[in-house]
């Protein structure tokens, strides 16, 4: 039992012990180990100094005022005898040409070739006279043709008008006889007095006609009687009644006879009258006067045929002797343009119209140049360069024009000054960019890219505190200082916040305006994240 | 009093419990402690101590055509829509702002010095980028997209050696596209499983936007994060998703702030299976994809510290049931009790009172007990 005390009390010995040396190891390293949990933070001072916004950019060099030699003809290059920043005096050889026609000139003799045998051709051709090559030669002038021409017309339209004028008179007779009826007497009286008699002569005949019949038959019926013997009485009877049927027939006979003579009389009435309306003689006569009209007309047709004739031929002979003439001249130009290009032909060399650095060679040997292209250009001596670049609006509002801009890698140029030369819009922007033109001078060529920085005047701020020392939340902008307080077991450090407003920027630092004196110590980068009001570590 | 005695068997439940429940413990600090090591996920706890911020990120697909003045239009737009909110600037510091944003785009860029050229990949930066991404820097400071001039970038320590040969080189000058572009600063390098095969298994150079479209090679802008104040939960990220004009299908929207919340990732849980299907052409940028590495790490963590506080949870309510059961009182006993106590009390202080009346003090104190 008294074994089993002891080994419990050895055991709550030891249990002190070891609780206790932890204790004391702790409290000696609680600083040591603690700094180990805390963030680690490098701290500087705030400093007061300047500051400069710079606004970078790199651009082009380009020739100020460049010079373009040009040449005047297509020539193929044998040798280029300068190179791209070369110093050349007025005079000086820039470009060696092959020794033949330019393209040019070639192409004028070829020309004048063509216009040589198209004029010959012309000459050949079976419808030109000797008149027309003589009038060609003769150089008439077209004023003289016009005249020619315009006389032609008039006569053409004299005759026309001579056509047109019997051809009037030649219908007013065809329809003066289609109008003409072959009888223009009015026969209706008669007529109606023929048919009257004709009806009176008809019925007249026809009571004749019945009193003979009748007479027959009281004839027959008499010889009839006297051959059977009948009575006198009927006998004397019936030779009364053939008297007076003869007396009857007498006087249709009469009737009748006169009904005729009315009847004749009454033709030729109609008759007569019939040919007193008779015109065909009228008619003759227009027909006649028609016929000498038709020949007169006939005879101007063919003079306004002649007329138009002789103005076809003319207009032809004119076309003809002009086609000639133009020919001709076309040779005379053509012939013109070879001497000319003959005359101001380049000879063998382009040389330099002016003293200048060559910015740029747009020739090879074994190539053409032409005469649309600078072959050569040069920055003329004493002229400047410029370079342009792009910047945002927000960048421009800071410069101004005037600044002068330093080199960003200065160490590869000598001598050179940039100078900011002009602000406008940006073409391909307008409205959210700016051209920023600057003035190049110095011991520099054209068709470099140089890149510059240009900016405002430094200003002088009291605070200024790295970029990396600037934090942000909701509160707006602020820096952690780092606050030192003694403790028993060594300094402890806490990080502080302090509220600031950023008054400027550069590349590295910002000015900074907040309740700081100057002298505190900015935490700029942690290995953890830094809460303000906590123990931090100081870096070593 | 009755002694107290444990079975083995007791013993060994009780001492599981509370191992079970120390193991909880641990895995709610480590899922707690992971979630907080992405400094990418935590802008709005930087933005803001009051817990009213959250951070909302898109991933675009190359189809959604967004531009530096789609963005530009969102943020007046979000301006507009934060006045209507009447959600105002409460600092009194001049240059505090209500939210701040960034954007990125990736692609391929060449570096160089007078030493070497490096083609390496790049990531076009605009807005305040390193405000969200506070990447470890070694030497100098980092850039911002509303900057004055946009001809920086920032390097890793890497790619400094190899232009270089020094870390120290805040402030040199490299060559992009024959363009002179200052080194602000220099970064380490996030190295780690997650953080190689995410897209940092090779160097990293941070450029303006303006310079990796100009003389770089862009896969277009395809990211936007926005840290901006979320009066009632949702809020913010119903705001981005409804004022920015893309397609649903060419757009992610994702609330930073909360994705490693319990919910979050019981959420990333109920996905299992579903997860790691995708229907857009969305390529994450090496943040976001480490951070839903983390998600899905988180996931787990989560899963177990569940199955570990499931243990003693049961385990008490055991006890307790049986404790309930073997108890020697009923609520009744209870109920009357406390009434005969109550009744009592009132008794006692009816006697105060005809005792002060009597002596004639006091007459008006006694009227609520007369009440009573």
């Amino acid at each position: 039992m008294n074994e089993k005390k002891t080994k419990r009390r050895e055991w709550v010995k030891t249990a002190a012990i070891v609780f206790l040396t932890v204790l004391l190891l702790l409290t000696f390293f609680s600083q040591t180990i603690m700094n180990y949990s805390l963030p680690e933070v490098a701290a500087q001072y705030v400093q007061s100094g300047t500051i400069t916004a710079k606004i970078r950019g790199t651009g082009m060099i380009e020739s100020g005022d460049p010079y373009n030699v040009m040449v005047k003809e297509t020539r193929k290059v044998s040798s280029v005898a300068v190179r791209v920043g070369d110093e050349v005096q007025k005079g000086d050889v820039l470009l060696y040409l092959a020794e033949e026609d330019s393209a040019e000139l070639e192409a004028a003799k070829q020309a004048l070739e063509a216009a040589r045998e198209a004029y010959d051709v012309a000459l050949l051709s079976a419808d030109i006279s000797a008149g027309v090559i003589q009038e060609a030669q003769s150089n008439i002038s077209t004023t003289t043709y016009r005249q020619q021409i315009t006389a032609a017309q008039n006569e053409v339209d004299a005759a026309q008008k001579k056509v047109d004028e019997w051809q009037k008179q030649y219908d007013a007779i065809a329809l003066q006889i289609s109008i003409t009826p072959s009888n223009n007497a009015d026969v209706t009286e008669e007529t109606k007095t023929y048919n009257a008699a004709k009806a009176v002569k008809e019925k007249a005949d026809f009571a004749l006609k019945e009193a003979e019949n009748k007479l027959s038959a009281i004839e027959s019926q008499l010889a009839y009687e006297i051959s059977v013997s009948s009575g006198d009485a009927v006998i004397a009877g019936l030779t009364a009644q053939k008297k007076e049927a003869e007396k009857a027939v007498l006087s249709s006979k009469t009737a009748a006879n006169n009904a005729d003579l009315a009847l004749s009389k009454a033709q030729t009435a109609l008759e007569n009258k019939k040919a007193s309306g008779d015109t065909s003689g009228t008619i003759q006569n227009l027909q006649n006067q028609q016929n000498i009209v038709k020949l007169n007309l006939d005879a101007a047709q063919k003079e306004l045929n002649q007329k138009t004739a002789n103005l076809t031929d003319l207009t032809g002979k004119i076309n003809k002797v002009l086609n000639l003439d133009n020919l001709y001249k076309a040779i005379v130009d053509a012939q013109e343009e070879v001497t000319k290009l003959e005359e101001k032909s380049l000879g063998g060399t382009v040389t330099a119209d002016i003293a200048g650095t060559v910015t740029a060679v747009n020739a090879a040997a074994g190539k053409e140049i032409s005469a649309l292209d600078p072959v050569v250009i040069l920055q003329p001596e004493g002229q400047g360069y410029t370079m342009k670049f792009s910047v945002t609006n927000e960048q421009a509002k800071r410069l101004a024009v005037g600044d002068r801009a330093d080199l960003i890698n200065s160490w590869r140029y000598d001598d050179v000054e940039v100078t900011l030369a002009s602000i406008k819009p940006d073409k391909n922007e307008p409205g959210q960019k700016k051209e920023l033109t600057f003035n190049v001078t110095g011991n520099i060529i054209a068709g470099q890219s140089l890149s510059v920085s240009v900016g405002q005047k430094s200003a002088n701020y009291d605070l200024i505190v790295p970029n990396s020392a600037i934090r942000e939340d909701n509160n707006g902008k602020f820096v952690l200082t780092v606050e030192s307080k003694s403790s028993p077991l060594g300094n402890r450090y806490i990080a502080t916040r302090v509220d600031v407003e950023v008054l400027a920027s550069d590349d590295t630092q910002s000015a900074i305006s907040g309740g700081l004196y100057g002298y505190e110590f900015i935490i700029t980068t942690s290995t953890k994240p830094v809460e303000a009001g906590k123990q931090v570590r100081l870096a070593d | 009093m009755k002694k107290l005695e444990f079975s083995r068997k007791k013993i060994i439940l009780c001492v599981s419990a509370v191992l079970s429940f120390i193991i909880f413990i641990l895995l709610l600090v480590t899922a707690k402690r992971m979630g907080s090591s992405q400094e990418a996920q935590q802008m709005a706890e930087r933005w803001s101590d009051t817990g009213r911020v959250a951070q909302i990120s898109c991933f675009f697909s190359p189809k959604a055509g967004v531009t530096e003045e789609s963005i530009e239009d969102f943020e007046h737009t979000l301006d507009r829509v934060l006045v209507e909110a009447s959600i105002t600037i409460e600092s009194e510091n001049p240059g505090a702002r209500l939210w701040a944003d960034a954007y990125s785009a990736d692609g391929k860029i060449f570096l160089s010095s007078d030493k070497t050229t490096l083609s390496l990949d790049a990531i076009g930066i605009g807005g305040d980028f390193f405000l969200f991404h506070p990447l470890k820097l070694v030497s100098g400071s980092y850039f911002s997209g509303n900057d004055l001039m946009q001809d920086y970038c920032v390097i890793d320590e890497e790619t400094a050696w190899q232009l270089f040969g020094s870390n120290d080189v805040a402030g040199m000058t490299v060559f992009i596209g024959g363009r002179p572009h200052i080194v602000t600063g220099v970064v380490e390098r996030p190295k780690g499983r997650l953080e190689e095969a995410a897209g940092l298994d090779s160097s990293v150079v941070y450029v303006s936007y303006q310079t990796l479209t100009e003389y770089g090679q862009s896969n277009g802008l395809n990211h936007y994060e926005i840290v901006m104040p979320n009066p009632v939960s949702d809020f913010a990220r119903q705001k981005v998703q409804e004022n920015f004009s893309v397609d649903e299908k060419e757009v992610e929207i994702i609330e930073n702030s909360s994705r490693y919340s319990l919910l979050s990732s019981l959420k990333v849980l109920a996905q299992f299976g579903t997860r790691s299907m995708n229907g857009k052409a969305i390529i994450y940028p090496y943040w976001e994809n480490i951070a839903r590495g983390y998600e899905d790490m988180i996931a787990v963590v989560t899963l177990f510290m569940l199955l570990f506080i499931l243990y003693p949870v049961v385990l008490l309510l055991i006890v307790f049931i049986k404790w309930w059961r073997h108890k020697g009182w009923t609520l009744r006993d209870v109920w009357l009790r406390a009434k005969d106590r109550f009744e009592r009390f009132i008794e006692r202080k009816r006697m105060e009172r005809r005792k002060k009346k009597k002596s004639g003090k006091d007459p008006e104190e006694g009227e609520w007990l007369e009440w009573l």
